[in-house]
């Protein structure tokens, strides 16, 4: 089988190696997997890796900040993250920490807007166990209101510990302002209002995992060295047994924008003035040429190699930094550029030239040329990310909560590479309007 | 007649390639083959880190590694350089740290041909331009006079613990530099710097992945054409010795305190101490792991944080990485503790739970159950260390630094099942004290701190949450545990004066 795999990895390569100027279409994912869904929903991704001896376990929720539509309860999918380690009847918290300790294995967990992820990376020998393990945590959590009480401080001082950097000040305040209605108008870590009052929310929380800690939420990757009979048996025993009843949330939909919003914030520090630059856009859709060349736009205005890059970053040295991210998102999200001055007084005319440039794509098309080594380039950065088992199973969480699955994976690649430098200008035109725009600016004191 | 063709063109190769390796200097190459890997990755060392700064020019082998990394040659500009790598997904950097700095980069097999090109280049004709030098400086005094000073208190609180306690030394400025140093450094400074350390006798070469030998062989050849020199002799560290508790506090608004402790061990991987003494310390605070004992009474079981955690060896960028970073060696190293930021009201309460923990491993050692769970969970998590054919290749460097000749990863495996209970707890006596210890404390009014600490008041925790009666009892020991800080040994520094 890893034989097996190892040709279908060479035969991906040389295919790119030799067509790939001329490649219009194919694959990219380049390791073959299986899949095993459960009647009660749970689905399995199983992705044999060439890595003796080692496993990636990962189970992504298919739950983030975006679910948190109460009122007063931003922050809590990351809480529940944390609360996950607290154990069961069966593995108490201090029991789970010592069994992961024993096998050596490396476990953590991270939140986002649309997912919350829980991953190990452990030695063969323990796959098992761990699946014991995680699928008893996520059918039968069990902690006490004083632990649930005693984490939330350690949430707080999560809070404390990021919210000295100037960025998450400015960010938090950008999507605050950028959005209305929508659960993207608190970022994952939660207002500090609503943090603050996490040790009285024990109710919510066990309402929380009944209602989004189900299988049909859940979807599980497991990368490396296994035997998939095995492990197909171990995953209808494990995770049978776990009861549907997921109740999807009432996330409200954000109205259009309609005019240009901007607002101003001080950090409490000294820091060079940066700015948050968003325009609105749509939610993550493979079919979708506009959205899916703005991809592509994050590199030919603001990446490295731009002529803005070079004006402002290089030849004037007017800007410390300049980035952008044309995110993926589950629901209508925003691009957004980010960008911080070496002096308050050129602010505005750094925002000037970033809007000028954003008009020239929009006005001329992009040399196709350039499309087609951004596209080559995207391929590499690809497939070179893909070096060890942790790191294909790293990859994968984005696509599972975006559309529960991984095979979109070769269809964004297809859909991608078909992008022609009309779609990237028509993009550019519908996008980057001033009625889609939200600028928040931040100076120090 | 085609295979005898091909025949004989192996054999030449082969002949070639014997003269090229017989000039290669074997000693200053490490190879790490992994025939499968479609990437290959190089990392070059140079004897070339901060402390070889000049004093008064602090900041200068940084300044050198981002003029190399980022910026022009004899032959492309920045720019041009950027935009020939674009398509290959591919760059290179410079890392700097004490002692060396890596020349890293990774490219795809089919790429390597021109990549190579590139990468030859950027080290072997710097053009060392005066505008690419303000940029640079620029970025790296904004680093110390914002980012450092106000956007991360956790490394503040690190970087502040160096400070004080390698003072005097080659050990003591961040890596960066100083604001006076970097704003002294010229371009001569910067070409001397390179043609001194930047020479074809102060290199070694690392290889890896799925190269073959002519891509070696183009490798050193090309790194033999830089200027001539000699390999660079170590500074002396004359680190001086702790003597009793002493505190710095580094005072800024600031609703949290981070504070970082410890002091110099004379320790250094690749004896059987050191992984005696690891065991110990993976207990008392495995990195950014809940098995750390630190993490279990101060988050835990409180709340107090985000985490604590200790260390051995130097441990960079750990608010970022899991796992030990590969190519940051030092001859000398600190046993250190990590408290992440605390609520201010909190921080005296959180410093004598973290030195109540720590003084209790030194007087009573580990106890047999602690002993074989930690070992047992070093052996399998030491091979989470090295997942990929550049940090394997990065290991194998660091082994040549410390002298480690079956490799770390596999002595660390090895020394999990040789070590005994016994000599654990012999390395807790030999290295680890209570008596001394410098503290780092990044806090907001310094002045009261300054007075609880000196007169050892009572520092009573309040919850905002019923707790169990066993944590309750325990806290009150806490509270008035008593530490040997003596007023006269209680320094305040404004932020604003640090790295200066």
């Amino acid at each position: 089988m890893k034989r097996m795999l190892y040709f279908v990895l060479t035969i991906c390569l040389a295919g790119l190696t030799g067509t790939m100027a001329k490649e219009k279409s194919g694959k990219i994912f380049p390791y073959e997997y299986k899949k095993v869904v459960l009647p009660n929903g749970f689905k399995a991704i199983l992705i044999p890796f060439d890595s003796p001896g080692l496993v990636s376990y990962y189970t992504v929720v298919r739950t983030g900040s975006r679910d948190e539509w109460e009122e007063g309860k931003s922050g809590f999918a990351h809480f529940f993250e944390h609360m996950m380690f607290r154990g069961t009847d069966r593995f108490p918290g201090n029991v789970y920490d010592s069994e992961v300790t024993s096998m050596g294995a490396d476990a953590n967990a991270y939140t986002d807007d649309d997912l919350t992820v829980y991953h190990l990376n452990l030695s063969n020998e323990y796959l098992e166990k761990v699946m014991d393990m995680e699928s008893d945590r996520f059918q039968n959590r069990h902690y006490t209101k004083e632990q649930f009480q005693t984490e939330s401080g350690a949430v707080y001082g999560e809070y404390r510990k990021s919210r000295t950097s100037p960025w998450e000040v400015a960010f938090e305040a950008y999507r605050d302002m950028a959005f209305d209605k929508h659960t993207y108008k608190h970022t994952t870590i939660g207002f500090e209002r609503d943090i603050k009052e996490m040790p009285n929310m024990y109710d919510y929380s066990v309402s929380f995992y009944n209602r989004y800690y189900r299988p049909s939420n859940c979807v599980l990757v497991i990368v490396g060295d296994f035997n998939f009979d095995k492990v197909s048996k171990w995953i209808t025993k494990y995770y049978g047994p776990w009861k549907p009843g997921y109740v999807a949330p009432k996330i409200e939909k954000e109205p259009a924008q309609t005019a240009q919003r901007k607002t101003e914030v001080t950090y409490d520090g000294k820091t060079l003035p940066l700015a948050i630059l968003a325009y609105k856009t749509d939610a993550f859709d493979v079919k979708n040429k506009k959205f899916l060349a703005l991809s592509y736009v994050s590199d030919l205005c603001f990446g490295e190699t731009s002529p803005l890059y070079k004006k402002l970053v290089l030849d004037e040295q007017k800007v410390q930094s300049l980035s952008s991210n044309a995110a993926m998102a589950r629901d209508p999200y925003a691009f957004e550029i980010y960008v911080q001055v070496k002096n308050a007084a050129d602010m505005d005319y750094v925002l000037g030239e970033i809007r000028s440039a954003i008009k020239q794509l929009a006005d001329k098309p992009v040399d196709a040329k350039l499309l087609d080594e951004l596209k080559k380039r995207s391929k590499y950065q690809f497939l070179m990310a893909l070096d060890n088992n942790n790191s294909v199973a790293g990859i994968l969480p984005r696509f599972v909560t975006l559309t529960g699955d991984i095979d979109v994976i070769d269809e964004l690649y297809t859909a991608s590479e078909m992008i022609t430098p009309a779609d990237v200008q028509d993009a550019v035109k519908h996008y980057f309007i001033p009625a889609n725009e939200n600028l928040v600016t931040l100076k120090g004191k | 007649m085609k295979t005898r063709i091909i025949f004989s063109c192996v054999v030449l190769f082969a002949a070639l390639f014997n003269m090229a390796v017989q000039a290669m200097d074997k000693d200053r190459v490490v190879e790490l083959k992994a025939a499968k890997d479609a990437t290959i990755a190089f990392r070059i060392v140079f004897n070339a880190g901060s402390q070889y700064d000049p004093v008064g020019k602090e900041g200068l082998s940084y300044l050198t590694s981002r003029m190399l990394s980022e910026g022009s040659t004899t032959k492309n500009s920045y720019d041009s350089v950027l935009k020939k790598l674009f398509p290959f997904a591919a760059g290179y950097d410079i890392s700097l740290s004490r002692e060396i700095s890596v020349f890293t980069g990774r490219v795809h097999k089919d790429n390597l041909k021109p990549y190579l090109a590139l990468f030859t280049e950027q080290m072997l004709m710097p053009a060392f331009k005066a505008d690419e030098l303000e940029r640079v400086r620029q970025d790296a005094l904004n680093y110390l006079t914002n980012d450092l000073r106000y956007s991360s208190d956790e490394e503040l609180g690190k970087a502040s613990l160096y400070n004080s306690v390698y003072k005097g030394t080659a050990y003591s400025h961040v890596d960066v530099g100083t604001v006076s140093g970097l704003t002294a450094i010229t371009m001569d400074d910067i070409k001397s710097f390179y043609n001194t350390y930047y020479n074809r006798s102060n290199f070694t070469l690392g290889i890896g992945g799925g190269y073959d030998a002519k891509t070696l062989e183009t490798v050193w050849k090309a790194f033999e054409k830089l200027p001539e020199g000699k390999k660079a002799i170590a500074p002396v560290i004359n680190t001086q010795k702790v003597e009793g508790y002493k505190v710095l506090l580094v005072e800024k608004k600031a609703a949290a305190t981070a504070i970082s402790m410890g002091f110099p061990i004379d320790l250094v991987r690749g004896s059987k101490d050191w992984y005696a003494l690891a065991i110990a310390n993976s207990w008392l605070g495995e990195h950014r792991n809940s098995s750390s004992h630190l993490y279990q009474v101060i988050r835990e079981r409180r709340g107090l944080n985000y985490g604590d955690y200790s260390y051995i060896e130097h441990y960079p960028n750990g608010g970022r990485v899991q796992l030990p970073m590969v190519n940051v060696p030092r001859r000398h190293h600190l046993f250190e503790i990590w408290i992440r930021p605390v609520p201010n009201e909190t921080a005296h309460f959180a410093l004598r739970a973290a030195l109540r923990e720590y003084q209790a491993l030194v007087a009573k050692g580990m106890s047999k159950d602690e002993f074989e769970l930690t070992r047992k969970f070093l052996k399998n998590y030491v091979l989470q260390y090295a997942p990929t054919s550049s940090k394997r290749l990065g290991y194998a460097l660091d082994d040549k630094f410390y002298g480690i000749k079956n490799g770390h990863i596999a002595m660390y495996r090895e020394m999990m099942d040789k070590v005994t209970l016994e000599d654990v707890n012999n390395a807790i006596k030999k290295y680890l004290q209570d008596k001394n210890m410098a503290i780092a404390m990044i806090c907001d009014n310094a002045a009261e701190l300054k007075k609880n600490l000196a007169s050892n008041v009572v520092s009573p925790m309040k919850y905002t949450s019923p707790k169990a009666d066993e944590i309750l009892k325990e806290d009150e020991l806490i509270s008035t545990f008593k530490l040997p800080i003596l007023e006269e040994n209680i320094q305040i520094v404004k932020v604003d004066e640090m790295f200066k």
